[in-house]
């Protein structure tokens, strides 16, 4: 089972390597372990010696201190007795060798030679003059003291530290016993926790693998083994699988829809060329059908083109007929000749008239210049008259000026007669006559200004016909000067024309000439009519060779009937290979055919 | 009144003439023994602060005129002075001397004096009535062939104006 081997060989590799690591820290934190303790330990011990050192040095300081007193003590009592019996000098000397560091105690005079000496052997205390040389006592650390005893000038003791130091030494080994001791107990509690944690790493690892295989079997291996189910199915060339609905983690889920999405396109192309094998095949029919109809056609062509040939042996002789009416036609270009001489005749005739045309239009444009003078002439006319009637209007204005000032006049003379009658009223009775000729004046300045306004109204009459009249002349004025404008252009046209009928006149001469020409070209027209007719016998003899031709196109078209055999057998064949394809096709099993084509539709209408 | 008292007995004879002119298309007449002149280019010179009766006054040969406007005087809106306008300067024994503003002059007209139908005075009337009087300033009718003609009185004119203010 290959996939049950890659699940061990992950776990068991992980799983070892796992242990490897755990292990190796283990043994790592014991190893550091061990090294701390190991100079925790000789940390100790060094602390050990150094305060051993110190104190021997200070047992030793005081212990020279209570010497140095003692001899001090033996020399005052020594100096104080007048005279030094041997009883005292022994009594001194056991006194200071009672001390049990004390070995030897020597007494020099002033050259320092020792003259009593006193010692301990075997613990008892000898007296002689020196002390042996067996006890060497250059190897003990000694006091010098100079005192002021008579003929004892130097006292020397000599002493050992030895017990001391042993004492001390004892003290300490006792220690560092205990140091090692404690040292060798925490290494055998070690080494126990280095077994247990080993012991538990070892757990550790196998819950940890346990639980690896558990997860890998619900989340990574399930799913593969069902797409190895799925995959077999497609192995087997079953595409209708469906793989969509099941949930994954994300990632398989993602290789799932992706694989879904191409197993879609896949089924979708497969459904296509099934259904394009399909219509291959009924086409590879259909074009055999095609073949054996164009084999039948083929065969109807041949007989048709029998049929043609035999036509083209008609034709041949309709073409001997027409040669006859050639001839014919030769004829009728005959009568067409004396035709043209009739035509050419006419032609003549016209150019005669055309040349009477252009002397009378010619005759025409003298006139219409004549027309435009007398025109110039008119205007010129109607302009004087314009001004003899603005003259009019100015002389009219005049007179009406004049009839205002005898209509003032008129005013003032009425004024005049008034005030006149009232100087005849004031003056009475003798004012009576001058009052009938006031009454007179006021009566003839009132017929003046009846008169003087008679006028006005009439000038005013006679001012609206003036400018009447100015304004019928001008518009006389502009007629002309139309006419005039007409006349001008009519005289230009004319000029035009003459030219043009010049035109037509040379172009009649050149058409008389042409005329000619034509009878001529006619005379040699029916000449080539006859050469034409000879031609057309020329022209059955090839109709003959024509129907030769169609008889060669005849035995074509049997050729071409065999090919169409060929055709036919090469459909047969192109339709056994359609049916291969769709034998290969086949075994994919796709959904049901009808599900595809509702998808199509369905697709169809989303496009539409 | 004097003036006409004393033109009576200068006139016995039963003929009066008056000097007939159109004020707003009416016919009015005056006495023509009252009127001195008829004056037909004048050329005004306004009093300002003056009533609006008195139209301004007038150089006549050296001799300064004070005009009225009749229209005024007879209520009638004013108008301003056209070709046919004229004055009429009256007798210094009419009052002092000034003349009156006319519309159009008209012609001097001879009438028997049984045509003419004068107001009556009436005496009795007394206190604001005669005040009133004072100011009334038609003398009587004339009766024409074809119309009637308000005869005025050139006297009261002067008078007028100072009534009216």
């Amino acid at each position: 089972m290959k996939r049950t081997s890659i699940a061990t060989k992950i776990i068991l590799l992980s799983c070892g390597i796992a242990l490897l690591l755990m292990v190796m820290g283990c043994f790592l934190i014991a190893q550091y372990q061990v090294k701390l303790l190991s100079h925790v330990a000789e940390s100790q011990i060094d602390v050990k010696e150094n305060r051993f050192m110190s104190r021997f040095y200070t047992e030793k300081e005081e212990m020279r201190d209570q010497l140095d007193k003692l001899i001090n003590h033996v020399s005052k009592l020594m100096n104080s007795v007048d005279v030094i019996y041997e009883q005292t000098f022994q009594f001194q000397v056991q006194n200071l060798l009672m001390h049990p560091m004390i070995i030897a105690v020597e007494f020099c005079d002033k050259d320092g030679r020792p003259f009593i000496s006193s010692w301990k052997s075997k613990g008892e205390i000898k007296i002689g003059a020196q002390t042996p040389d067996e006890i060497n006592l250059s190897q003990f650390p000694f006091i010098k003291k100079h005192t002021n005893i008579p003929a004892i000038e130097i006292i020397q003791v000599f002493y050992t530290t030895k017990p001391l130091e042993e004492k001390l030494f004892f003290l300490k080994n006792v220690e560092i016993v205990d140091i090692r001791q404690t040292q060798i107990s925490i290494y055998s509690k070690l080494r126990n926790l280095f077994l247990t944690q080993s012991l538990g790493s070892c757990l550790i690892v196998f819950l940890l693998g346990l639980s690896l295989i558990l997860s890998l079997r619900r989340t990574v291996l399930n799913p593969i083994q069902e797409l190895m189910i799925i995959s077999r199915q497609l192995k087997d060339q079953d595409l209708s699988v469906d793989i969509r609905s099941k949930s994954y983690s994300h990632e398989l889920e993602l290789l799932v829809e992706a694989l879904a999405q191409l197993l879609d396109g896949f089924r979708q192309i497969i459904a296509d060329v099934k259904e394009n094998a399909y219509l291959l095949s009924n086409s590879a029919d259909s074009i055999t059908d095609i073949a054996e109809e164009l084999t039948t056609h083929s065969e109807e062509a041949e007989s048709k083109s029998n049929n043609v040939a035999e036509a083209s042996v008609q034709i041949s002789a309709n073409i001997h007929s027409i040669a006859n009416s050639v001839e014919q036609i030769s004829d009728n270009i005959e009568t067409v000749s004396s035709t043209s001489d009739y035509l050419f005749n006419n032609i003549n005739s016209v150019a005669n008239s055309i040349e009477e045309l252009s002397s009378s239009l010619t005759h025409v444009g003298e006139r219409a210049q004549n027309g435009t003078k007398i025109a110039e002439q008119a205007v010129l006319l109607a302009q004087k008259a314009g001004k003899t009637v603005n003259s009019l209007r100015h002389a009219a204005d005049e007179i009406g000026g004049v009839s205002e000032f005898i209509q003032r006049i008129a005013h003032k003379t009425n004024i005049l007669s008034l005030n006149a009658t009232i100087e005849a009223a004031s003056a009475g009775s003798a004012g009576r006559g001058f009052s009938v000729v006031a009454a007179a004046i006021q009566e003839f300045a009132e017929q003046s200004s009846r008169a003087a306004k008679d006028i006005t109204d009439r000038i005013v009459g006679v001012q609206k016909g003036t400018s009447e009249i100015e304004a019928a002349f001008n518009d006389v004025s502009t007629i002309i000067r139309q006419m005039n404008e007409s006349s001008e252009s009519i005289s230009f046209a004319v000029i035009e024309q003459t030219k043009a009928v010049q035109e037509i006149a040379n172009n009649a001469l050149e058409a008389d000439e042409r005329a000619r020409n034509i009878n001529i070209s006619i005379d040699e027209l029916s000449r080539t009519a006859n050469d034409a007719a000879d031609n057309t016998a020329q022209v059955a003899l090839g109709a003959n060779d024509v129907s030769t031709r169609i008889q060669g196109v005849s035995e074509s078209i049997s050729f071409n009937r065999q090919i169409s055999h060929q055709i036919n057998e090469t459909a047969i064949v192109l339709n056994h290979l359609s049916g291969n394809l769709k034998f290969m096709i086949d075994p994919f099993k796709v959904k049901p055919s009808t599900n595809i084509t509702e998808n199509k539709s369905t697709s169809e209408e989303k496009q539409i | 009144m004097k003036s006409i008292v004393s033109e009576k007995k200068k006139l016995p004879e039963t003929k009066r003439q008056f000097c007939s002119f159109q004020l707003a298309d009416h016919s009015f007449g005056v006495d023509i023994l009252d009127v001195k002149e008829i004056i037909d280019e004048v050329t005004l010179t306004k009093i300002h602060h003056a009533p609006p009766e008195m139209l301004g006054f007038v150089n006549i040969r050296g001799h300064v005129h004070l005009v009225l406007d009749l229209r005024l005087l007879l209520n009638f809106p004013s108008k301003p002075i056209d070709e046919s306008s004229r004055v009429l300067l009256f007798h210094p024994n009419v009052g002092e001397s000034f003349g009156v503003m006319v519309d159009q002059i008209g012609h001097m007209i001879e009438v028997e004096d049984s045509m003419i139908e004068y107001r009556i005075a009436d005496e009795n009337v007394s206190g604001i009535a005669r005040e009133f009087r004072k100011t009334e300033l038609e003398k009587g009718v004339c009766k024409l062939t074809n119309k009637l003609l308000i005869i005025l009185d050139a006297t009261k004119f002067l008078s007028a104006v100072e009534l009216k203010r």
